[in-house]
């Protein structure tokens, strides 16, 4: 059991800063929100957080501001900043400021608790060599997939779109993030769905067909999970 | 100052100076020749005088009487031999005196002088009247011919006040095509005529973007109000909401899309040039796209000849030629075949063709496939999410990156999309 996670989400407009503590209190993380960049300051100078996620657009106090008179306190702690422009200037801008990650408006709230678990897992080394949900086994080193004794022959997107929803078992993963993370495509512009709704239906006609459970499931709206069968 | 007013004062100064320098040409050309023509009768007088008294002495007296109005007087040594009477010449009337004779012989003549300066004197207070009057004519003249000049250039300020943006279509009247005036209305409302289909174009991209955002925003709301005078399972709400997420998403590309092309045609995306080979980018945007084609039982084939080294931005012409293939495999019936080739036209071009079996585009259409929201199919099928904007982006990011974009085919006989990178020299 890991110990819980502290959260500090500094958003002034009240429905999302509603869902982002609903999706995270999910998550078992322990959410404070902050209405506007003075209380945020306020929190994240009195408490101990271990992220913040910081809105840029806050009434009265702009929100690099308030991240970086943070930073020159001396506050390490990791900052996701949301912002709604997506400007090469804007994201730069977030960075030098001190944010450790940034996520563009509107965003997918799988999308935010990966990155998340990202920045909370940063430094830590990645030892994992073989990935498993169920009986359904990856073997990173030869890139053999197993299930239920049986060899799987997998493309290598498949593998990789495997990996990804693996590494994330039991929980959501977006479109957009398999477009960004798998076939590694920045453009949000890009008409990408359709490929990866053909590949997951291939991944599933290979692992999951065959079998009595289905580990590969389709959230509509959001996106696709590994987890798993039901008893 | 108004350039009627300097028009006339330009042409009222050189006047001036012109005339100013004809006038006083003249004085003194015609005083000068009168002066003259005075001198030549006085020594005329002289030689007459002379040759009386050099044969007639006695004469003299006679001599005086029939010359009237000359004065003149003989002298010889220091003996004056004749002298009219009122020599010498004093008084107001000014007299030309002149002088003849040698050592011993003295012989004297005077005019009246004062015809020749009543007509010098006339001449002079003519043109210092007639001059500045002709002058005031001609200025006059000239502010009221420049006023007529300038009159079709006050109208079409006047006429180019009234156009707004409502009125883009009114046009200036071109009276001769031929003349200045005519050049500048022509050159006035051909700016206006690009001025107004630009307009029209933000206008129809307003429309249609608000078309296209209404639709999905219709959707989410009617899905979402059904759902709640219903009583539905858990499973049936979350079906509810994953249609209105899949609407939001559709929102969401929509609005990426539109993004995008403002901030392209702004010139606010920057392009990271780099060396880059053409027949490794095209391979893989087939490769990744292939999973589609196969899904569709198509054969989707590409054709490259070695590396094709060119100058430009790869993720943005990446993106150009996914949505070219996209759209190919998209509109391309099952077990068709789409071909994409690259070839290199040296030095520093290249050529990327996708060519597809499917209805191909007709030629009406062929011009405005490119701009924003326009779909051969007007029914508008949203299958796939297409949004309508793809191929806008294509272009963008090909001439982005310097090259043109260019379709062709037959109806009924596939299309050829073709990307074409500019030789450089």
């Amino acid at each position: 059991m890991r110990p819980t996670m502290r959260v500090l989400i500094v958003e002034d407009e009240k429905k999302v800063a509603r869902a982002l503590r609903e999706g995270l209190e999910a998550e078992r993380y322990d959410v404070r929100v902050a209405g506007s960049g003075e209380e945020g300051f306020f929190l994240a100078n009195h408490e101990v957080f271990d992220c913040v996620v910081l809105d840029l657009m806050l009434p009265h106090r702009d929100g690099l501001e308030v991240l970086a008179t943070l930073r020159r306190r001396g506050l390490s702690t990791p900052v996701l900043i949301l912002t709604a422009k997506d400007t090469v200037d804007d994201r730069v801008r977030g960075l030098d400021s001190g944010a450790d990650d940034y996520l563009v408006k509107p965003f997918a709230i799988p999308e935010l608790l990966a990155r998340i678990r990202a920045l909370l897992r940063r430094g830590r080394p990645d030892q994992v060599l073989m990935l498993r949900q169920d009986d359904l086994e990856m073997d990173l080193v030869t890139r053999k997939v197993v299930r239920a004794g049986q060899a799987i022959d997998l493309t290598v997107k498949e593998f990789e779109v495997l990996e990804y929803l693996l590494r994330h078992a039991g929980r959501v993963v977006s479109r957009e993030m398999l477009t960004r993370e798998v076939w590694r495509i920045a453009a949000r512009a890009t008409p990408f769905d359709n490929v990866i709704d053909v590949t997951i239906a291939r991944l599933r006609r290979k692992i999951d067909d065959p079998f009595a459970s289905t580990l590969l499931h389709t959230v509509r709206g959001v996106g696709f999970v590994l987890r798993g069968g039901r008893r | 100052m108004s350039v009627r007013a300097r028009l006339a004062l330009w042409h009222g100064g050189v006047l001036a100076f012109v005339v100013c320098v004809f006038s006083i040409g003249v004085l003194l050309f015609v005083s000068v020749r009168l002066s003259r023509a005075l001198d030549a009768q006085i020594d005329q007088d002289l030689a007459t005088i002379e040759k009386v008294y050099r044969e007639e002495t006695g004469d003299l007296g006679e001599l005086a009487h029939r010359m009237g109005l000359v004065l003149f007087e003989v002298v010889e040594g220091q003996t004056v031999i004749y002298r009219t009477v009122g020599w010498p010449p004093a008084g107001a009337t000014p007299y030309r005196v002149r002088t003849t004779g040698d050592a011993l012989h003295r012989l004297s003549a005077a005019r009246d002088e004062s015809p020749l300066r009543q007509t010098l004197s006339t001449l002079t207070l003519i043109l210092a009247i007639g001059v500045p009057g002709a002058l005031t004519l001609a200025l006059g003249g000239g502010y009221f011919l420049a006023g007529r000049v300038l009159a079709p250039i006050g109208a079409m300020a006047e006429a180019a006040r009234k156009i707004t943006a409502e009125s883009l279509t009114a046009r200036l009247v071109v009276e001769n095509p031929r003349d200045e005036f005519g050049r500048l209305a022509a050159v006035f409302n051909d700016t206006l005529a690009r001025l107004h289909e630009a307009f029209e174009q933000l206008r129809r991209f307003t429309a249609d973007a608000s078309h296209e955002l209404r639709t999905p925003l219709t959707a989410v709301r009617s899905v979402g109000e059904v759902a709640l005078q219903r009583h539905l399972s858990a499973e049936g709400y979350r079906e509810v909401i994953g249609s209105m997420l899949e609407e939001v998403d559709r929102l969401t590309r929509l609005v990426e899309n539109l993004l995008t092309l403002t901030r392209a045609e702004s010139g606010r995306i920057p392009l990271t040039l780099e060396v880059v080979d053409l027949a490794e980018l095209a391979t893989s945007v087939v490769e990744s796209l292939r999973v589609l084609a196969e899904d569709k039982e198509q054969t989707l084939a590409v054709e490259t000849a070695g590396p094709i080294s060119v100058r430009c931005d790869p993720a943005i012409l990446h993106q150009a030629l996914l949505n070219l293939l996209y759209n190919a495999i998209r509109y391309t019936p099952s077990e068709g075949t789409i071909r994409v080739s690259a070839r290199a036209t040296p030095p520093g071009g290249a050529v990327i063709a996708v060519v597809d079996t499917g209805p191909g585009i007709p030629i009406e259409h062929r011009e405005r496939i490119f701009e924003r929201f326009y779909r051969v199919d007007g029914g508008r099928s949203r299958d796939a999410g297409g949004v309508g904007l793809g191929l806008a982006i294509a272009r963008w990011a090909v001439e982005a990156n310097g090259g043109r974009i260019e379709v062709e085919g037959e109806e009924g006989q596939g299309s050829v999309f073709r990307i074409v990178m500019p030789q450089r020299s």
